[in-house]
C-alpha cells in the first residue's frame, strides 16, 4: 500500500507490532466474509492511535487479532519477537496476561467483585503490576474502591475497566469504542484517563471509535474500510482531550 | 403447520437439552419409584385377594391337642361363623436320601373324598391324591424346589415315630403357606422344612386321631368380626387342649405379605415426594434462567401483540415437554424395576401366579403429579414473564447486585482468593438455588446410606443372633414332651460336644388387659448354647423363679421388671399362675419369654420334662451326627444353623442387592442431575463474565476453577448434611422395622458413609467435567459484544 511511504518513520527502534497482508475470513463458501483483507501496519512504542471506519469494516476484528483473542486466516502478525499468527492457546493466554490491556464498549467488569478487587484480580496474575489502589487513583476513582459495579455509573465502570487494563503496566492498550455507551462529558473523562495512561506509562494505545472528533487526540489516525487500511495521517500535535467537542 | 412460536420452543429445548434431560431424569426417578411401589402393592394385594378367594383361605385358625369331630360342628354354630374346616396338623421328621442333615416338616390332612371346604390347594405339578389313596402325599412347592423333588419321587416321613415311605403324587401351593416356614422360626429354611398333605384317614390312623381333629380353620359370615368368634372358639376348645385361636392378622404367612405391602406404601409416597420437589425446583431454575435470557424476546413478542396467555402457555409447554419426558422415563423405570422386584418375590412368596400387574391409575397419577410439580416449579417464573411490561423488558437487565459474602466479614477476608470471592458471592446472591443444589446433593448422599444401613443392620442381627445368643449348631424339637432322661441319649450321639435341654410351652401372657400368645422357652439357667442376654449383651442367669421377656414384648405389654404377669398355659394341665417379670432380654427376631427349665416344669406341675434340645457338634463329625440323628424317633423338627444362615444369605442378600442397585442409580441420577443443572445455569448466567476473565489473561484452568470452587463449596456443605440426612432416613426407616416380628439395630459404618460420599463425589465430578468442557467452547469475542 502506498500509505507507508507518506508517513515518516518516527523512531529507528523496531515496531512493537508488525502486520503484513493480514487476512481474516469468517465462514466459508457462500457465507464467506473477508473481515480483514490484507492489512499492512507497523505500530510503535508509545504511540496513541485512533482507528476510524464504517461499521463492519473490520476494526474490531483487527483489534481482536492484535490482542490475541483471535488468530488470522493468513498473513503475518508479529508482536516483537512473537509470531501471533501461529501462537497456540497457551501462548495467546500468556500474551494477553502479560502484555495487553483491554477496554471494551460494555466495560465487562466482574459484577461480583468490587472496583478494587476487579483491578486486583489482574494485578495478582501480572508480572510487574502497580498497586490496584494506584491504578484506580490514576482514573480518579480512589474514593470508590469498595463499590460493586452495580453501584457505579457507566463512566465510573469504564474507568474501573481502564484501571484494570493499565494496572498491570501493559505494553499495549487496546480500546474498542470505550466511550460508545457514554455521554460526552463522561466520555471525555474516560478518554483523559486513557490518554494519561499512554502519556505516563508510555503504553502503545489503539482506540477504535466512530467519532471522528477523537482523531485529534491521536499521534496517528488510521482510516479503515472493507477490511483494509484506506489511508492514515499523523497529527503534528496531539490535541488535549478536554478540548475535544462533539 | 407448526407455529413459529413452537419452532422457537424446539430450538430452546435443543439448546437446553442437557438440563431438560436432567430434570426429566430426576422426575423419572420419583415417578418410577411411585409406579413401581403402587404396582407392586396392586400386584401383591390383588393376587393375594384372588388367591384367597379362589382357594377359600380361612379367617380364623386354631390348634388344639385333640377334639372329637362333633366339636367342629359346634364351632360351626358359633354366631358369625360361615364355614368350618377341621383336620389334622402334625410335625414330622423327614428322611430325604439326598440330604445329609435331617429335615422336618408339617403334615396336614385332606378329606379322603372331595376337596376341602377351606384352604384349598393349587396343583402345580403331578396329580391330586386319588380318592381313597394310601402311601401318597402332596408336597409344598418351596420344599420340593429346594430339594429338586419331582412328582413320582419317594420320601420317608417319621409318622408318630414310625418311618413310612411315601410317593409324591403332586406339588402344590396353599394360601396358608404363601410364605413357607416353620411356625415360630424367624427365618425360612426351605431345604430342611417342608409341608405335606395326605388323606385324613391315613394320618389319623398314624396318630390315633380317628374321628377327631387337632387343627381347625373357619371363615366368617359376611359382616362378622373375628374378635368375638375367636373368644367363643377359645372357650369351646380350651377343654380339648386349645392353644389359642388367632385371626389372619396373626397368621404367619399372611403377616409376611402384609409387611411387604406396608413397606411399599411408605416407598410409594415418601421418596417420590422428595424427588419430585427437587425436580420441581430444577424446572423452576431452568425456566427462570431461560426467561432472564429471553427478556427482550418476550418484550418484542408482547410489543407485536402476543397476549400474556400465549406467552405463559409457550413457557408452560416447555415445562411440559420435560414432564412428558420424565413421565415416560418414570413409566419405563417403574415397570422395569417392578418386574425385577416381582422376580425377587418369587424367592420368598409362593403364589400360583405372581405377575407384575401395572397399576394403570399410577401411570395417570404419575403424569398428574409430575405435571403438578412442574407447574409449581414454573408458575412463578411464567407469571413474572407475563407481567413484564414490554418497555421494561426491552432494556437489558441491569448488572446484578452483589455484596461482600458473610464469610468475608469474619476477618479472614484477606486470606480469600478472588476466585473464592467470586464463587462465594455468587452463591450468596442466589441462596435459594444454592440451597436446592445442596439439598439435591444431600438427598443423593442420604438415600445411599439407607440400603447399606439396612444391610449392615441385618448382618449385625444375624451375627448377634447366631454367634452370641444362639451358639448351638443344631436345635431339635420333639413330637411330645419326653422325660429328661432322653438327654443322656442325645449326649451319646456321635460328635456331640455339648447338649442342653429345652422345654417349649404354649402360653398366653397377660398384663393388665393386654396379652400375647407365644411359646415360653424353658432353658438351662446358665446355658452356654441357647442364651439369654441383656441390653449390654451380658448373659442373664435365669433365676429359679420368674420370667424374662424380650424387651420389645415388655414394651408392648407395658410391663416393668418387678411387675407380676399372669401366665395362662395352653397345654397340659393348663395352669394359670402369677409370675414376676425378673429381667429383659435383648433379641431381634420375634418376641420371646424365657424361664429356667426347672421353674417352668414346676409351673406346669409336671416332672422333669423336655420338648427339645440344642447341640454343639464337633465340626469334623457333623456328617456322622446328622446320620445318627436321622434315626432318632420322635424328633419333630431340626434347625441347622449353617443351613439357615446360607438360606438367609441367598434370599436376603439377593433382595438387598437389588434394592441397593436401585438406590444407587437414583442417587447417581440426582447427584448428577442437580450438579449438572446448577453448573449449566452458572455457566449460562456468567458466560460473559467468564469469557471476560479469559480475555484479560486467565487460563482455561483458572476460569474453570471459579466454577469448580462454587461446586466444591456446595459439595462441602452438602455432603455432611447428606450424611446427617442419611442417618435420619436410616433411623426413621429402620425404626419402622421395630415390630414384634423383627427389629433392626441402627448400624452406621464408616464404610457406608464413605461409599455414599464416593458415589456422590464421582457423579458430581462427572457432571462438572461435562460442564467444564462447555467452558472451553466459550466465545471470547462474543462476550465483548453487547450484553445479551
Ligand atoms: N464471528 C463472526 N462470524 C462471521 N462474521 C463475522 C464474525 N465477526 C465479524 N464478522 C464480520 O466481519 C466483518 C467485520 O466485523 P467487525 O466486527 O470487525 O466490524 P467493525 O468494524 O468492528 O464494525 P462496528 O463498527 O460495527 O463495530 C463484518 O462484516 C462482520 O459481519
Ligand atoms: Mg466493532
Amino acid at each position: 500500500m502506498f500509505s507507508g511511504d507518506t508517513i515518516p518513520v518516527r523512531t529507528a527502534t523496531p515496531p512493537v507490532y508488525s502486520v503484513r497482508g493480514l487476512t481474516k475470513v469468517y465462514g466459508f463458501g457462500e457465507t464467506e466474509v473477508h473481515a480483514l483483507a490484507g492489512v499492512d501496519l507497523d505500530l510503535h512504542e508509545g504511540e496513541l492511535i485512533v482507528l476510524l471506519g464504517p461499521s463492519g469494516s473490520g476494526k474490531t476484528t483487527l483489534l481482536n487479532n492484535l490482542g490475541g483473542l483471535d488468530v488470522p486466516t493468513a498473513g503475518e502478525l508479529r508482536y516483537r519477537d512473537t509470531d501471533l499468527a501461529c501462537a497456540d492457546e497457551d501462548q495467546l493466554t500468556r500474551f494477553r496476561r502479560d502484555s495487553v490491556g483491554f477496554i471494551f464498549q460494555f466495560y465487562n467488569l466482574i459484577p461480583s467483585l468490587t472496583a478494587r478487587e476487579n483491578v486486583a484480580l489482574i494485578t495478582e496474575i501480572a508480572r510487574d503490576p502497580m498497586p490496584a489502589e494506584d491504578a484506580l487513583e490514576l482514573v480518579h476513582l480512589g474514593a470508590r474502591l469498595d463499590h460493586f459495579p452495580a453501584q457505579l455509573s457507566g463512566g465510573e465502570q469504564q474507568r474501573v475497566a481502564i484501571a484494570r487494563a493499565i494496572a498491570k503496566r501493559p505494553e499495549v492498550l487496546l480500546c474498542d469504542e470505550p466511550t460508545g455507551a457514554l455521554d460526552v462529558r463522561t466520555g471525555i473523562v474516560v478518554l483523559e484517563a486513557i490518554a494519561r495512561a499512554n502519556r505516563e506509562l508510555g503504553t502503545l494505545t489503539i482506540i477504535i471509535t466512530h467519532n471522528a472528533v477523537m482523531a485529534g487526540m491521536a499521534d496517528r489516525v488510521i482510516h479503515f474500510s472493507d477490511g483494509r487500511v484506506l489511508h492514515e495521517h499523523r497529527n503534528p500535535q496531539r490535541a488535549p482531550v478536554s478540548g475535544l467537542e462533539w | 403447520m407448526i407455529s413459529e412460536l413452537d419452532r422457537k420452543l424446539w430450538r430452546d429445548l435443543a439448546r437446553l437439552k442437557g438440563q431438560a434431560l436432567a430434570v426429566a431424569l430426576v422426575m423419572g426417578c420419583g415417578l418410577a419409584m411411585m409406579i413401581m411401589a403402587r404396582s407392586l402393592i396392586y400386584s401383591l394385594e390383588s393376587t393375594r385377594a384372588e388367591y384367597y378367594q379362589v382357594n377359600r383361605f380361612a379367617e380364623v385358625f386354631a390348634h388344639l391337642k385333640r377334639a372329637p369331630d362333633s366339636i367342629a360342628l359346634r364351632a360351626a354354630e358359633i354366631p358369625g361363623v360361615a364355614t368350618v374346616q377341621a383336620g389334622i396338623s402334625v410335625q414330622v421328621t423327614l428322611d430325604i436320601p439326598a440330604l445329609d442333615e435331617p429335615a422336618s416338616g408339617m403334615v396336614r390332612s385332606l378329606p379322603d373324598f372331595g376337596e376341602p371346604q377351606l384352604n384349598r390347594l393349587y396343583l402345580r405339578a403331578g396329580q391330586w391324591l386319588p380318592p381313597g389313596s394310601r402311601g401318597q402325599v402332596l408336597v409344598g412347592e418351596a420344599f420340593a424346589k429346594a430339594n429338586e423333588l419331582k412328582p413320582g419321587d419317594r420320601i420317608a416321613l417319621l409318622l408318630n415315630g414310625r418311618r413310612q415311605e411315601f410317593r409324591l403324587a403332586g406339588i402344590v401351593l396353599s394360601p396358608e403357606f404363601i410364605f413357607e416356614s416353620r411356625p415360630g422360626a424367624a427365618l425360612p429354611d426351605n431345604r430342611t422344612y417342608g409341608i405335606f398333605w395326605m388323606p385324613y384317614e391315613e394320618l389319623a390312623a398314624a396318630y390315633d386321631l380317628d374321628g377327631a381333629f387337632n387343627y381347625l380353620a373357619l371363615t366368617l359370615a359376611p359382616g362378622a368380626t373375628a374378635r368375638p368368634v375367636i373368644a367363643e372358639l377359645d372357650r369351646l376348645l380350651t377343654p380339648y387342649g386349645g392353644r389359642g385361636a388367632y385371626g389372619r392378622a396373626d397368621h404367619p404367612s399372611h403377616i409376611r405379605v402384609s409387611d411387604e405391602i406396608r413397606v411399599l406404601q411408605t416407598l410409594a409416597i415418601g421418596f417420590p415426594l422428595v424427588f419430585l420437589s427437587v425436580a420441581a425446583f430444577m424446572t423452576n431454575a431452568v425456566l427462570s434462567r431461560l426467561l432472564v435470557l429471553q427478556r427482550e424476546q418476550i418484550a418484542i413478542l408482547k410489543a407485536f401483540g402476543f397476549t400474556n396467555r400465549q406467552i405463559a402457555l409457550h413457557y408452560l409447554k416447555f415445562a411440559f415437554v420435560m414432564v412428558a419426558m420424565g413421565t415416560v422415563l418414570g413409566w419405563i423405570g417403574g415397570i422395569v424395576m417392578g418386574h425385577r422386584i416381582v422376580a425377587l418375590y418369587h424367592l420368598f412368596f409362593r403364589f400360583p401366579e405372581l405377575h407384575f400387574r401395572l397399576d394403570r391409575s399410577a401411570l395417570v397419577l404419575a403424569l398428574l403429579v409430575c405435571a403438578g410439580a412442574a407447574a409449581a416449579g414454573v408458575i412463578g417464573a411464567v407469571r413474572r414473564a407475563a407481567r413484564l411490561p414490554p418497555a421494561e423488558a426491552m432494556r437489558p437487565e441491569p448488572p446484578a447486585n452483589y455484596r461482600p459474602a458473610l464469610v468475608e466479614k469474619t476477618g479472614i477476608a484477606h486470606l480469600l482468593s478472588h476466585t473464592f470471592r467470586i464463587a462465594v458471592r455468587n452463591l450468596e446472591r442466589r441462596p435459594v438455588q444454592a440451597i436446592f443444589t445442596v439439598s439435591g446433593m444431600a438427598l443423593a448422599t442420604g438415600i445411599l446410606i439407607v440400603p447399606n444401613a439396612f444391610r449392615d443392620g441385618v448382618a449385625e442381627v444375624m451375627d448377634f443372633q447366631w454367634d452370641v445368643i444362639q451358639r448351638q449348631d443344631v436345635g431339635i424339637g420333639l413330637v411330645e414332651p419326653a422325660s429328661v432322661s432322653v438327654r443322656h441319649l442325645f449326649a451319646q450321639l456321635p460328635g456331640v460336644v455339648t447338649v442342653e435341654p429345652i422345654r417349649y410351652t404354649a402360653a398366653r401372657i397377660h398384663f393388665g388387659n393386654r396379652n400375647r400368645q407365644l411359646a415360653i422357652q424353658g432353658l438351662t439357667a446358665d446355658g452356654q448354647l441357647s442364651r439369654v442376654l441383656d441390653a449390654n449383651t451380658r448373659q442373664i442367669a435365669l433365676p429359679p423363679a420368674g420370667l424374662v421377656l424380650s424387651a420389645k414384648l415388655a414394651e408392648v405389654l407395658e410391663v416393668r421388671v418387678g411387675d407380676e404377669l399372669r401366665v395362662e398355659v395352653l397345654e397340659g394341665k393348663r395352669p394359670v399362675r402369677a409370675v414376676p417379670l425378673v429381667g429383659l432380654a435383648e433379641d431381634f427376631a420375634g418376641v420371646a419369654a424365657y424361664m429356667d427349665i426347672r421353674a417352668l416344669n414346676r409351673l406346669m406341675e409336671e416332672g422333669d420334662v423336655i420338648t427339645g434340645a440344642t447341640f454343639a457338634v464337633d465340626g469334623a463329625r457333623r456328617g456322622e451326627f446328622f446320620r445318627a440323628l436321622k434315626g432318632v424317633p420322635r424328633v419333630s423338627w431340626v434347625a441347622i444353623k449353617d443351613s439357615l444362615r446360607a438360606n438367609f444369605r441367598e434370599t436376603t442378600a439377593a433382595s438387598i442387592g437389588v434394592i441397593q442397585s436401585i438406590y444407587l442409580v437414583f442417587a447417581t441420577v440426582v447427584a448428577f442431575g442437580v450438579v449438572y443443572n446448577n453448573a449449566r445455569i452458572s455457566l449460562a448466567e456468567r458466560a460473559r463474565e467468564l469469557a471476560t476473565l479469559r480475555v484479560v489473561g486467565f487460563s482455561r484452568r483458572e476460569v474453570g476453577a471459579v466454577l469448580v470452587t462454587e461446586l466444591v463449596i456446595l459439595a462441602l456443605l452438602a455432603v455432611p448434611l447428606g450424611l446427617l440426612l442419611g442417618t435420619g432416613f436410616a433411623t426413621v426407616i429402620l425404626g419402622q422395622v421395630n415390630t414384634e416380628t423383627v427389629r433392626l439395630p441402627l448400624v452406621l459404618t464408616l464404610g457406608n458413609y464413605s461409599f455414599a460420599v464416593l458415589v456422590v463425589t464421582a457423579a458430581s465430578s462427572l457432571s462438572a467435567l461435562l460442564v467444564l468442557r462447555k467452558l472451553n467452547q466459550l466465545d471470547l469475542v462474543g462476550a465483548l459484544k453487547a450484553p445479551e
